[in-house]
């Protein structure tokens, strides 16, 4: 009997360890295709850039055979480079910090709107991603350029004498980024804005603390962590963008993305425009590692008081 | 003088009036509940107490000063929720000491306040923990400090006890009565579960749909009910309606129900249907034959459910059941079957009259 009882339990215990390994193939087989295609069209390109942006350049061939830093070393030695990398995290900064503070108020009123408010001013909110890039671009270039809407309105208003110099400037990269961002800020703080129980809410004013109070000592602290994930998901949008600063900022605003396109597209040194692509993805990388340090420390209990 | 009191509040939303006229005087560190089916306005009331909902007629005074156009956060009030509500992001220290740092107290004294009070509710030693690592019991606790280390005028609590288990339940009800008293703090506490307010109460008011039906310590309210829905909210209650035979002085009655005869005091007219209702617990049962009594009439035991203490016995006569409450030591549950017969009777004095028209 006792040794009918032990072999039932090892007989269990066997299924129990088949299950197991059965779910953890599940996982796999699930993943798989996600993972062929990132591995195929994203690791493995990745993995040749990096090999290439330590070859020399060779004028008939674009990639020569020998191995150099020289690609890294010019980079990095050269201020008018380090400028467009300074420029490139700076106008992602900005962009950044503008979208926090332009989509904190949005969420919150969306947040706290229901029905159907609630579903028009989502897709309001929405709407910038669902036209073009190129064309929204394009859209910000008629009013923003020097006989466009904005100086024409000003300049009949009296308020300015001569055309601002509104495009191709830094500023007018940062709006398009803004633009076409914030949605991504909105979402990411409405989620977690609902997350917060409305009686959390209830006991800081039941304890005294008027609406100012409370947003800085209760709201924003629980909200941080949504902060922080739009944050990491606008900032690495915006300091590879392409498009926008092309567009909007012209080769007046160079950044990384424009010079790699430069390099790999006209002047066809792959190695070069390998190293300041393989240069940004370390800068984005740098970030979004920073970031979720904080953010797991914010999740732990961040009381700004 | 009452301390807190409540006069012809009114809430609307949507048009409907979810609190109608409603009027309550609470004496200073009186202990009332209040009583009601969910969307009976008790939660409402507390929140319109509270701030979190403007009223939309009447005043609310508390110490002879009117409070109902305060926001809540000048309205000094303590408020423990239903689902504890701790801030997340702080520890047990700053969530306590949340109320004293806006009353800007010097550091100090606030230290010492909130041990006092994490004292006061078991918890000292838990001061550096987070909200989401204690039980609910515990973080019930900590809700209770925090509302009660600002010295509030009053406390409410709102349904303080609903999300813990039945056994945490009873105890904690007992600690936040100990709490209560001394302090001696007005508190208002809403709850849908009877016992609970028969237990702590040293007032229930009993409400229904946006009004107060009833306003009496726990044993009036449950003996002496003035309304049919407070006899049939509070405990339970067996309906019985009979016609009157005969009516004489002292509004007395003989009344004919069940077959039976009985004498009753309750003012009614010749011929006319009455409406009572008696607990279970009022009827009593004998076995057929072993003591009858006059008043007494047969019934049948339908069914018979063992409830430890007491046993439950489902009484077939006529047409209609009667539930008896009868506890064990008066009778032993073995010496009747289901399917006996047997004598049922009760003390007229124990009947409920009711102004159920049917």
């Amino acid at each position: 009997m006792q040794a009918g009882i032990g072999t039932e339990h090892d007989l269990l215990l066997q299924q129990k360890k088949k299950n197991v390994n059965k779910k953890r193939l599940d996982t796999w087989l699930l993943l798989l295709p996600t993972l062929g295609i990132f591995i195929f069209f994203f690791l493995l390109p990745l993995f040749f850039l990096f090999i290439t942006s330590f070859k020399n350049f060779d004028a008939s061939t674009g990639v020569g055979n020998e191995w150099t830093l020289q690609n890294y070393i010019k980079f990095m030695s050269d201020p008018f480079y380090l400028g467009v990398v300074w420029r490139t995290v700076k106008i992602a900064l900005l962009t950044t910090l503008i979208t926090i503070i332009i989509s904190y108020p949005v969420a919150f009123q969306i947040s706290r709107s229901k029905g159907r408010a609630r579903n028009y001013l989502t897709l309001l909110v929405l709407s910038p991603l669902l036209i073009s890039m190129v064309i929204r671009c394009y859209g910000w270039v008629i009013l923003l350029s020097n006989n466009g809407v904005v100086n024409n309105t000003l300049l009949k208003l009296g308020w300015i004498d001569q055309p601002l110099t509104l495009l191709y400037t830094e500023l007018s990269v940062v709006i398009g980024m803004v633009h076409v961002l914030f949605p991504y800020m909105v979402l990411s703080i409405m989620g977690s804005l609902e997350k917060i129980d409305p009686s959390v809410i209830r006991a800081s004013q039941n304890l005294g603390a008027g609406s100012f109070r409370t947003f800085f000592s209760i709201l924003l602290p629980l909200t941080l962590p949504g902060v922080f994930a739009g944050s990491v998901m606008v900032f690495s949008l915006s300091v590879s963008s392409f498009v926008t600063p092309a567009i909007l900022g012209g080769p007046q605003v160079k950044v990384m993305s424009y010079l790699t396109y430069e390099q790999v597209a006209v002047m066809l040194n792959w190695p070069y425009g390998g190293a300041i692509g393989f240069l940004l993805i370390l800068i984005a990388t740098i970030t979004i590692i920073a970031y979720s340090k904080i953010l797991a420390r914010s999740e732990k209990g961040v009381a700004i008081q | 003088m009452s301390y807190l009191s409540l006069e012809n509040v009114v809430k609307t939303f949507n048009k409907t009036e979810v609190v109608k006229k409603l009027s309550l005087d609470i004496q200073k560190g009186e202990l009332v509940s209040f009583l009601g089916p969910s969307g009976c306005g008790k939660t409402t009331t507390l929140n319109m107490i509270a701030g979190f909902l403007e009223v939309d007629g009447g005043k609310i005074e508390v110490d002879g000063k009117p409070v109902h156009l305060l926001p809540p956060n000048k309205r000094e009030m303590g408020m423990v929720f239903q689902n504890y509500a701790l801030f997340p992001h702080m520890t047990v220290f700053d969530n306590v000491a949340y109320g004293l740092k806006l009353r800007k107290v010097p550091k100090s004294e606030i230290s010492k306040r909130v041990f006092e009070a994490l004292e006061m509710v078991r918890l000292a030693g838990y001061e550096k923990r987070y909200p989401k690592e204690l039980s609910g019991g515990q973080q019930q606790r900590v809700s209770l400090a925090r509302a009660l280390v600002i010295k509030p005028k009053v406390l409410l609590l709102d349904e303080p006890l609903s999300n813990l288990d039945a056994k945490l339940r009873q105890e904690m009800r007992e600690e936040i009565v100990d709490i209560q008293k001394q302090v001696g703090i007005t508190t208002i506490f809403v709850t849908h579960d009877q016992e609970e307010a028969l237990a702590i109460s040293d007032r229930i008011a009993v409400m229904y749909e946006g009004r107060i039906e009833q306003v009496d310590d726990p044993a009036s309210i449950y003996n002496h009910p003035k309304t049919d829905f407070v006899s049939q909210f509070i405990g339970e209650v067996n309906h019985i309606q009979g016609k009157v035979l005969e009516t004489y002085e002292n509004k007395k009655c003989k009344l004919h129900f069940f077959g039976n005869e009985q004498i009753v005091s309750v003012p009614s007219v010749k011929n006319s249907e009455v409406h009572f209702f008696i607990r279970p617990e009022k009827i009593q049962i004998a076995l057929a034959g072993s003591n009858e009594r006059n008043e007494a009439f047969q019934t049948r035991v339908e069914r018979k459910m063992f409830l430890g203490a007491k046993t439950r016995y489902i009484l077939k006569v006529h047409d209609r059941h009667l539930i008896a409450d009868i506890s064990n030591t008066v009778l032993n549950p073995t010496e009747i079957k289901e399917g006996n017969s047997v004598y049922t009777y009760w003390n007229p004095e124990d009947l409920l009259p009711s102004r159920m028209a049917r």
